[in-house]
């Protein structure tokens, strides 16, 4: 039988509750310490206990009390709901959402435990039960709007659009008052309503409704873009090309606005010179509009192109625009106008010559800016030629010794010519003539990582980074999610041999995407406070899809290898690298063995350095500033355990898996998920790999080299599978 | 160059682009935070060039404004804010600083009601200081000591948006003068029996407009009589454990 508090005690137990809230951690722990000095085995006490403790970062004790209070209040919904706030905070969502249901089933009415649970639904895109659950917060509240918005939302999720629209419907016809004008909650709902008629694909009565009722919604742009949208795919191509009209007056800036212009107004592509009146027209209009000038130059062709991108050049170049090339580039595609360009600065610099005017004072202005040009033409693989490149540069240069843009070209140029050590001393030379500039600083600085100057990289970015965090320039990256330097980082300490620090980056990047999609969780119950709905799905859709990113793809690669590597060569935590093509050759094994060496010292030094920052570190400082917030502190900060593993494949799955998952398209994946599945000796799945990669391109060398190692395979051991395996792996192979 | 609303799926290389230009960082969450509140606000400038390398490939952010509105101003008057803008040094020139401004300046008049836009930045950024004096007209309110972690001092600055407000109303003049009078006389209809909120729109200046500082209950009063106070949990923490249901009282 759970105790019985007294009055005094239960009003202590509020109090306690108040100082969790409020974070208060010690103060509420010494009350529950107070309460269970009586009553040992209040369980709900225990409970709060446990998860005051937990945010302090205690984890295993927190869970052992929880568990101990169950113990002596089996039907308490709140030990219940703790237990499952403790799994929640732990991430282990599937025994948080069982222990809420169990709470839920004590204490049914609880609008907190019906909250939590629908939250950690939707949060692991359970979209029955969240249906379920909203359904049952909605029988509760009716009268809240909210609540049959995330109803709607609820079946949205879970494709039924026909009952979402429903459910807007039924509460906007329960409404008598119609909404003020300035009600911003009614605004985006029906928004959202009109949107959701138009994912049935009923672009008619979308269009309908968006005239009818969401007129002075209060996002003019939204309105103003769906009504284009809609009119445009209903073939009202006369009130489309005016609404078109209406969104460039707003933007002019937005290239997707011509482009649906041009198509309603039936222009096709041999119209150039429709076309290029109706662009013609607004750069008159809109003179600083940089569109209108620069998307002819896409359709023109021959010397329509010329005089086009004759003027368009003159413009860029006499203003001094620094990305003119790298907004033009993309039309390398096309010969002639990788010709006709190039040709076009260099008559630019003679014309200039010739009209023998005043030099600009600026300058980044007139010549240098056409030098400018040409010498990245010349650096772009497109169209390379180094010599010539750095001949450009270098009298850009002259004309402007001071100038970032051109030196930092100037690096870039080194970098192609493959001398790195060059480079990165270049790009450090164009960050010193802006210091406070931290764009070129962090150029600077990844050079130096390609050349594998990691402790100089650091420095530099701690020219920048923020003084006062602990753990300094790394410790500020790191929460600061800097994904890039996460990345070369890690390829840098992997290229020296020095495996622990490379995994460690890798597995920091594959920590930081975790937060990210729990970054979302907040927002489940936030969003329908606010109000936004669209914005919230938007989200919800692309955080499905978090980890197709880049930033993920290429730390997730190379963490892949950089295990296979292991798995092939156990020789110890350090090992000099042999992942990558072009570092395996070259160094014979002396070098290597001096370079694993050294990558030792380092990290030992490293260890020491960091134990000594820590052992500096003022300990009631950090306890002032927020008790609330003890992080936990990383048991591994140099990676040597990750090193340590026995398992390198089982520990690459982790990172293979998502690749595989999100970025199927991605052929560097699956010729990685071949590799580690051949050596698990999971045929089917490498099989899969394998045919993957082949659909993607035929030729790829590395394909061709793994279908001939998966037919010896075969061969090999075929006979001694299952008749099953053998079944699918003949039917794969085939 | 394309200038656009910025989307969630931008986030990570808005981001990039903050981390690689300015020493204020923030956060994935805080993006998202200003992408889900306002997501109205805030602007990108996009390298629309970029051949793709992968199927996977997110538009390069070439700049950005990353804008809120203040949720509870202390002078009491809705106000748009620039958290942060940044455009990368190889695309300067173009002027997509001040694009995204404007882009973001005129929804948050139509959107919020917002009656100015503040925004800070450092005393010794020339650049970025000629662009909202000279360009943009905003003015400089006041000078805050130490407001950068390094120890630098910022420019308070402020522009008031009057004048959007006016284009808006101008526009909207003109829109309803091209309307058939059939159409006015339904709507007058309609304004009738409704709440008087949308016909004295123009007077009732600096009351909190959508959802800022705004209470949930506000739902339920259109509905009943009887105001139902809630109390909405906040985060996911203990206080959602005791039930304080308040609409018993």
């Amino acid at each position: 039988m759970p105790q019985i508090l007294s009055t005094k005690e239960a009003n202590l137990f509020r109090q306690v509750i108040r100082d969790y809230e409020e974070k208060r951690y010690r103060a509420g722990l010494k009350a529950a310490e107070q309460i269970l000095k009586r009553n040992p085995k209040h369980g709900d006490t225990m409970s709060m206990k446990a998860l005051i403790m937990n945010a302090q970062g205690k984890t295993e004790e927190a869970f052992n009390l929880a568990k101990e209070a169950l113990k002596v209040d089996f039907k308490s919904h709140i030990c219940w709901h703790v237990y499952g706030i403790l799994y929640r905070t732990n991430k282990n969502f599937e025994e948080a959402i069982k222990a809420y249901k169990f709470a839920l089933k004590l204490e049914p009415e609880s609008q907190q435990i019906q909250r939590d649970l629908a939250i950690l639904q939707v949060q692991t895109r359970d979209y029955e039960g969240y249906v379920q659950s909203r359904f049952a917060m909605l029988k509760a509240r009716p009268q809240l709007r909210q609540n049959w918005t995330a109803l709607a939302i609820a079946y949205h999720l879970e494709g039924n659009l026909q009952e979402a629209e429903r459910i807007l419907t039924t509460y906007e016809k329960s409404v008598s008052a119609a909404p003020a004008r300035t009600d911003f909650e009614n605004s985006e709902a029906l928004l959202y309503k009109n949107s959701i008629i138009a994912e049935q694909g009923e672009t008619e009565r979308a269009l309908e409704h968006l005239e009818q009722e969401c007129k002075k919604c209060l996002d003019r742009l939204a309105v103003m873009e769906l009504r284009a949208r809609y009119l445009a795919e209903l073939g009202r191509k006369e009130e489309a090309a005016t609404a078109y009209r209406a969104l460039i007056d707003r933007n002019p800036d937005h290239p997707d606005y011509y482009k649906r212009l041009v198509e309603v107004l039936g222009l096709t592509a041999e119209d150039e010179a429709a076309q290029k009146a109706i662009f013609d027209e607004y750069s008159t209009k809109y003179p600083r509009s940089d569109a209108a000038r620069r998307l002819p130059l896409d359709f023109l062709t021959g010397n329509e192109f010329r005089s086009a991108a004759k003027a368009y050049l003159a413009l860029m170049f006499n203003k001094g625009v620094p990305s003119t090339f790298a907004n033009l580039k993309h039309l390398y595609f096309d010969s002639y106008k990788k010709d006709t360009l190039p040709s076009l600065a260099e008559e630019y610099l003679q014309e200039l010559k010739d009209s023998n005017t005043q030099a600009s004072s600026d300058s980044s202005k007139g010549e240098g800016a056409a030098l400018f040009f040409l010498a990245q033409h010349y650096n772009y693989y497109m169209s390379r030629d180094l010599s010539k490149a750095l001949e450009y540069v270098e009298k850009a240069i002259e004309l402007d010794p001071k100038s970032v843009d051109f030196q930092m070209t100037k690096a870039r140029i080194f970098k192609h010519q493959g001398d790195i050590a060059k480079a990165a001393k270049a790009m450090d030379q164009a960050r010193l003539l802006d210091t406070k500039d931290r764009y070129i600083n962090t150029k600077a600085a990844k050079y130096q990582l390609r050349n594998n100057e990691n402790e100089k990289a650091l420095n530099t970015l701690g020219l920048f980074t923020r003084a006062e965090t602990v753990g300094g320039p790394l410790g500020d990256l790191i929460d600061m999610q800097a994904m890039w330097f996460l990345t070369e980082d890690g390829e840098a300490w992997q290229r020296r041999g020095n495996v622990a620090l490379a995994l460690k980056r890798y597995h920091t990047v594959f920590n930081i995407f975790d937060i990210w999609q729990e970054d979302q969780f907040d927002f489940h119950s936030f969003s329908l406070r606010k109000g936004q709905i669209r914005a919230y799905m938007d989200m919800i859709r692309w955080e499905d899809k978090l980890r197709e990113h880049p930033f993920y793809f290429r730390a997730a690669l190379d963490a892949v290898n950089l295990y296979l590597s292991m798995y092939d060569k156990p020789e110890g935590a350090n090992r000099a690298n042999g992942t990558k093509g072009d570092n395996a050759n070259g160094e014979d094994a002396a070098e290597k063995k001096k370079a694993a060496k050294k990558a030792k010292k380092e990290a030992q030094k490293a260890e020491r350095e960091a134990a000594e920052r820590a052992a500096k570190q003022n300990p009631n400082k950090a306890q002032k500033d927020k008790e609330e917030d003890v992080k936990k502190k990383d048991d591994d900060p140099n990676g040597v355990k990750l090193a340590e593993t026995k398992d390198p494949l089982g520990d690459a799955m982790k990172f293979l898996e998502p690749l595989l998952q999100f970025s199927p398209k991605n052929i560097e994946g699956q010729i990685a998920g071949f590799e580690v599945y051949i050596r698990r000796k999971k045929y089917v799945l490498a099989a899969k790999c394998l045919k993957a990669a082949q659909a993607l391109d035929q030729d790829y060398p590395k394909v061709q080299e793994q279908s001939a190692t998966m037919r010896k395979m075969i061969g090999d051991v075929i006979e001694s599978l299952p008749p099953k395996v053998q079944e699918v792996l003949k039917a794969e192979l085939a | 160059m394309d200038i656009r609303l910025l989307r969630p799926s931008d986030i990570p290389l808005i981001q990039h682009a903050n981390l690689e230009n300015l020493p204020e960082n923030y956060f994935l969450k805080y993006y998202l935070y200003h992408a889900l509140s306002w997501p109205q606000l805030s602007f990108v400038a996009v390298d629309v060039s970029r051949p793709p390398k992968t199927p996977y490939d997110y538009p390069k952010i070439v700049g950005y404004v990353l804008a809120k509105m203040e949720e509870e101003p202390t002078d009491g008057v809705q106000h748009g804010h620039i958290t942060s803008l940044s455009v990368m040094r190889t695309h300067r020139r173009l002027g997509i600083a001040e694009k995204l401004m404007r882009q973001s300046q005129q929804a948050m008049v139509e959107t919020f009601n917002a009656r100015y836009v503040s925004l800070h930045v450092r005393v010794s950024n020339q650049a970025a200081i000629h662009l909202y004096r000279n360009t943009l007209k905003f003015e400089t309110e006041k000078t805050e000591p130490k407001y950068y972690a390094d120890g630098e001092d910022a420019f308070c600055m402020k522009l008031d948006l009057d004048f959007i407000r006016e284009q808006i109303k101008e526009a909207e003049g003109a829109e309803e003068d091209e309307d058939s009078s059939k159409k006015k006389s339904s709507k007058k209809k309609t304004a009738n029996g409704s709440s008087s909120a949308a016909e004295t729109e123009e007077q009732d200046e600096g009351e909190p407009v959508g959802d800022v500082g705004r209470d949930p209950e506000a739902a339920a009063a259109g509905k009943g009589d009887k105001k139902i106070k809630v109390k909405v949990g906040r985060g996911l923490g203990v206080g959602e454990l005791v039930e304080k249901d308040e609409s018993k009282h």
